[in-house]
């Protein structure tokens, strides 16, 4: 084929570039030093003069509109290209990439974050103290007495023959401790580890975990209590939770109550409140005066209530977790379902 | 406990009132009612049937044929297997359609060849217990025809109440207590009972000693004539419906009595016991003793004994003796009434394993004026069902006791404050006067008289007197406050804050995962760790033989879970923040030493190429230099000790990670375990692993500073990236050579990588070449080749001096 039949049918060819690569040779072709309209270009010096300017003028239009075309035909093809793409040839959504890996926080202390959040905006002190605690701060400050039943052996671990030295059974004594060094008024929460001697299995642990509060204050009153716990609910569920107290013995309040919620889990009974509608959450109550006088606390000028909430309680409550044993088991398949 | 309403209704009116309501009204006034349900509901389900002949079966040696009269005119005939059917009975009789329980549904039948047209039940086919030797010959003359429970007298419901909610409410521990609490809830009267004694004798009464401070009362009263009498069926139906077994009379009253006031009691059979009287006393060291269930009982000096004469006859307050038990035919009785101390009760009977109504009873401080009234309710209770029974000799009573029933001063404004509610005088007077407590105006001030049945180690302060009238007041009535006060925020924890950080860093960017273990560890573990010669805080009742120690250190907890975990991955990664005790370092009052650790564990299967950064040891302690960086600890170094910090540790692979200026101060250690652990910790074999541990000491960081990380100036000049190999000797450790590159670099060399690390024949033996990536860059001007040059030169120099080179 000469070149002018490839002059004449360039535009042809441009239209039929089936790719940018095709026509970016096409261009280097026609338009290209060594192309064909190069060669045109090379050939006019050797024309006669009068032909030169009518075939200069010839040639740039024709080079004029062979641009024109690639440009239009560029853009066709990249238009197509673009369709092409958002037709997404090939796009599985369920076709998984490896998962992003993270490490995890315990299911205890997310909860215990969530609570000392909500208190800590309430102005309360979060306290810390020893697993390994006094008999005096884990029972007699607290109003239970030597022969109380709760101090038997086959509910409390001792750490020696005469009892001086036990696992605390609840977080209570850090509040002893507290308030032998803190002058009213005061709200504390004490989140720890406790011990109870108990053979374990699904439902039974006999290390767990709690969070026990204690608010020390000028006429304190049950309605105060009632109010802290209200919003101690809506901080934990995130909504209005109906509670009820009802009475409940403990040594170191009185009066003691046991706190139950409303089940958030039913609207007509479930497996988790036993079709009660009512879920037990936390004994709590006003602060007993021997507790306070123990203390070094007047009890004629101050008053108070305290309350104890299972955190490994809520953590099962709130993830559905059938057997107490995994929370301190260790186990990876356990502990990755809580990724941060 | 169960309550029966039917029982109830002995001491208040209940009709029209709804079981499930009334177990709501108790729930929030008194004590959590933790079910309600229909007494024996398949006994309304059958009905009455009077055997009227029994033949035996033609083809079966077991089989009876039965004609029954059930009140419908026709003759019903019915197969029975039971050994006791007998003509003349009155039986429960399950006809054809009726289901009992498990959906067993009677149908008609041919057994052997003859029609049975229904059952005769035992007891366990009606679910009212277990009995099955035979069936269920009714007691008395029920109507014939009429659904059992309604002729029985036993259609009732049953209450069961957490006993729980009851461990300081002895007077709740009989039907009477919670009728006054329902009487007071329903503003019904509490009905009379008359519990006063019957015309006594005037003999002399049974002489009665005690001798121990555990029993503060002893009642004994002498009952003659008893004869052969039953039960009455309304009392069977109500000990059925509250789980007890009805047995005979005399057994039967001293439970209703129980079940009914709260006070157990004991009837000896009189003529067994010795002439010289009763004797209330400890035991003796090596005494024995047979109960009632024909268990010889070892007993210990703390026990109580009670004796006739000398010689044991009952375990006081648990349980009677085998040798002086009623039994039929007895005439002549000895009640006992009495008031025994909770905690000598219930320490021999938590001993001996015997829970026993009597003993959940006494260990609950009952009232000391209850024995009279329930040895007079016993007796006129006899004298309804046995009117020739008599009394020949005035009451036996003996014992230090004194009436508990005292005076509690109760200041209105208190009771209003302490609610957080406006009740009036009034309002709290008649609330404490409906479950009667007695109240006075005193001024401003009220005094509350306290009953007996409430003043044994329940009420005594005025806060005790205010739960009663919250409780009763309803506490569902106190609208909810907020607290108000000075708003101080409260000081910061600074271990907590870095507790918290911490986990936040390990748990993010390093990816591990936080565990919380036990604080225990098995005296298994320890002796693996070569951790047996330590001294530990124990405790002296392990739910476990072999884990009663305490930790001293949290990392040790963390090498139990590393073969499970292994099993399911192969990477993990674990850190755990803790407490340790060591009772080294104990306080004048006890308390043991307490430190606070972090512990990390990294255990990966075992792979055969490993660059020389991605080994465990070099991965972990990374992770620690860039948790310490991170919580502001900038000065920290890692430091090869030859001293191991714990003797389980890698001897060689070990650093101990120090945090401070200068030398700086210790505050853990990064390192590998012994290689020696990995066959008994279980990561080897198929779960081969390469394992670091760290473990770092929260209370050392917190004595250290930190500093906020200074800000440094973007780079004004362009700095170009060059590549540098060195030669060296392997003991010249990369520290000495970074130095030195950085010494060459005179402030310019930044950015240091090491991206190789090769040893090989061509180098010598001994010798090893790191690789390096670096960026020369300067502050005051654009650095040009030619001061790369004389980088490279300087660098050549420093190299040469400890005896490496650069590699071209």
């Amino acid at each position: 084929m000469d070149k002018q039949t490839n002059l004449e049918n360039a535009q042809a060819r441009i239209a039929e570039a089936s790719d940018q690569a095709v026509l970016a040779d096409l261009e280097r072709e026609l338009l290209g030093k060594d192309g064909l309209l190069g060669q045109q270009l090379k050939e006019i010096p050797s024309l006669p003069p009068p032909e030169r300017g009518p075939a200069g003028r010839a040639a740039n239009e024709l080079k004029a509109a062979l641009t024109a075309g690639l440009l239009a035909r560029a853009a066709e093809l990249a238009e197509a290209d673009l369709a092409a793409d958002r037709e997404g040839v090939g796009f599985d959504a369920t076709l998984p990439a490896p998962p992003v890996e993270r490490g995890s926080l315990h299911p205890i202390t997310k909860v215990t974050r969530r609570l000392v959040q909500i208190f800590s905006s309430m102005g309360y002190h979060i306290l810390d103290g020893p697993e390994v605690e006094l008999d005096w701060y884990n029972f007699e400050a607290l109003n239970i007495p030597a022969d109380h039943p709760a101090r038997d052996s086959q509910d409390t671990f001792y750490c020696d023959e005469e009892g001086r030295l036990v696992l605390r059974t609840h977080t209570s004594p850090v509040q002893v401790r507290a308030m032998e060094r803190m002058a009213p008024p005061f709200r504390l929460v004490c989140p720890g580890k406790v011990f109870r001697h108990e053979n374990t299995d699904a439902t039974h642990e006999h290390t767990f975990h709690q969070m026990e509060g204690l608010v020390v204050g000028k006429d304190i009153s049950v309605g105060h209590l009632v109010g802290t716990m209200k919003t101690l609910l809506r901080g934990i569920f995130g909504k209005e939770i109906d509670v009820r107290l009802r009475p409940g013995h403990f040594p170191f309040v009185e009066p003691g109550f046991e706190l139950d919620a409303r089940c958030v889990f039913c609207e007509s009974g479930c497996r988790v409140c036993k079709g009660t509608r009512w879920i037990e959450l936390l004994p709590c109550g006003l602060v007993h005066p021997k507790v306070l006088e123990a203390a070094g606390i007047d009890p004629s000028e101050w008053s108070g209530f305290a309350f104890g909430l299972g955190l490994s309680r809520l953590v099962m409550l709130s993830h559905g977790i059938d057997d107490v044993r995994h929370l301190l088991g260790g186990d990876l398949r356990f502990l990755e379902q809580f990724s941060c | 406990m169960l309550i029966s309403m039917r029982w109830l209704g002995r001491h208040v009116d209940l009709s029209g009132i709804d079981p499930e309501q009334l177990a709501l009204d108790l729930t929030l006034s008194t004590a959590e009612v933790e079910g309600v349900e229909r007494f024996a509901p398949y006994l309304s389900d059958v009905v009455v049937g009077h055997v009227l002949e029994r033949e035996q079966h033609p083809d079966a040696d077991k089989l009876s044929i039965c004609k029954l009269d059930v009140g419908t005119g026709e003759t019903l005939q019915i197969v029975c297997g039971a050994p006791n059917v007998a003509a003349g009975q009155r039986v429960a009789v399950a006809t054809v359609g009726t289901v009992l329980p498990g959906d067993f549904k009677i149908k008609k039948s041919k057994i052997r060849g003859v029609h049975s047209m229904g059952m005769i039940c035992s007891e366990r086919e009606l679910g009212l217990s277990d009995e099955h030797d035979g069936i269920w010959v009714l007691p008395g003359k029920p109507t014939i025809g009429a659904p059992v429970a309604e002729a029985l007298g036993i259609d009732d419901w049953v209450l069961e109440i957490d006993n729980k909610s009851l461990t300081h409410r002895p007077d709740l521990w009989g039907h009477r207590g919670v009728a006054r609490e329902v009487a007071a809830i329903l503003d019904r009267p509490l009905l009379p009972l008359d519990t006063s004694l019957p015309e006594l004798g005037g003999a002399d009464p049974v002489e009665v000693r005690v001798v121990s401070p555990a029993c503060s009362r002893y009642i004994g009263l002498s009952i003659d004539g008893v004869g052969e009498g039953m039960t009455p069926d309304w009392m069977r139906g109500m000990l059925l419906a509250t789980g007890q077994r009805p047995i005979d009379l005399l057994v039967d009253l001293s439970n209703f009595v129980m079940g009914d006031l709260g006070q157990p009691n004991h009837a000896f059979d009189r003529d067994q016991l010795a002439g010289d009287g009763i004797l209330v006393r400890e035991a003796r060291e090596g005494e024995t003793l047979v109960t009632l269930d024909e268990v010889e009982r070892k007993l210990e000096p703390a026990d109580l004994l009670i004796c006739s004469g000398d010689k044991a006859v009952a375990l006081a307050g648990i349980m009677g003796g085998q040798d002086s038990k009623v039994q039929q035919g007895t005439g002549r009785l000895l009640l006992e009434v009495a008031c025994f101390e909770p905690v000598p009760v219930r320490r021999t009977s938590a001993r001996l394993g015997l829970r026993t109504d009597s003993s959940a009873r006494f260990e609950k401080h009952l009232d000391p004026t209850l024995p009279l009234k329930a040895a007079g309710h016993f007796a006129r209770l006899l004298q309804e069902v046995q009117p020739d029974v008599t009394f020949p000799a005035s009451l036996a009573d003996a014992g230090d006791w004194s009436d508990p029933a005292c005076e509690v001063p109760l200041n209105p404004d208190q009771v209003r404050r302490s609610l957080g509610v406006g009740i009036s005088d009034e309002e709290m007077s008649a609330l404490l006067s409906s479950i009667g407590f007695r109240v006075q105006a005193n001024g401003e001030a009220l005094t509350v008289s306290v009953p007996s049945n409430r003043a044994t180690k329940d009420i005594a302060i005025e806060m005790d007197l205010i739960e009663e009238v919250g409780r009763l007041y309803r506490y569902g009535n106190i609208p909810e406050r907020h607290l108000t006060g000075a708003l101080v925020p409260p000081p910061v924890d600074h271990r907590r804050e870095l507790a918290e950080s911490c986990r936040d860093l390990l748990a993010g960017g390093a990816r591990f995962h936080e565990t919380l273990s036990y604080s225990f560890q098995s005296d298994a573990l320890h002796k693996m760790l070569g951790l047996d010669g330590e001294s530990y805080v124990s405790v002296i009742n392990p739910v476990q033989e072999g884990s009663a120690r305490i930790r001293r250190q949290v990392l040790p907890s963390l090498l139990g879970l590393l073969e499970p975990n292994r099993r399911q991955r192969d990477e993990v990664r674990l850190f755990e923040i803790g407490k340790g005790y060591l009772p080294e370092q104990a306080s004048e009052r006890g308390e043991p030493g307490e430190v606070h650790e972090l512990a990390l564990a990294f255990c990966r299967a075992r792979q055969s190429d490993t660059a020389f950064d991605e080994g465990c040891l070099p991965r972990l302690m990374a992770v620690v230099q860039d948790l310490l960086g991170s919580l502001e600890f900038h000065e920290q170094q890692f430091v090869a000790v030859k001293q191991a910090p714990v003797s389980w540790l890698h001897p060689v692979r070990r650093v101990e990670v120090r945090v401070g200026a200068g030398d700086g101060a210790c505050v853990g250690f990064v390192a590998e375990l012994d290689p020696g652990l990995a066959a008994p910790l279980g990561i080897d074999g198929e779960l081969v692993s390469d394992t670091a541990v760290a473990s770092i000491s929260l209370d050392a960081l917190l004595e250290q500073e930190r500093s906020g990380g200074s800000y440094n100036p973007l780079p004004r000049y362009p700095g170009f990236k060059i590549d540098v190999a060195i030669v060296a000797p392997e003991e010249v450790p990369a520290r000495d050579l970074s130095r030195v590159i950085e010494k060459a670099g005179k402030g310019n060399a930044k950015d240091l990588v090491i991206f190789d690390l090769f040893r090989g024949d061509q180098l010598g033996a001994g010798r090893r070449s790191l690789a390096y990536h670096l960026v020369l860059q300067s502050d005051k001007k654009t650095l040009t080749d030619k001061d790369a040059q004389s980088f490279l030169r300087r660098l050549e120099r420093g190299l040469g001096e400890i005896g490496a080179e650069l590699r071209s």
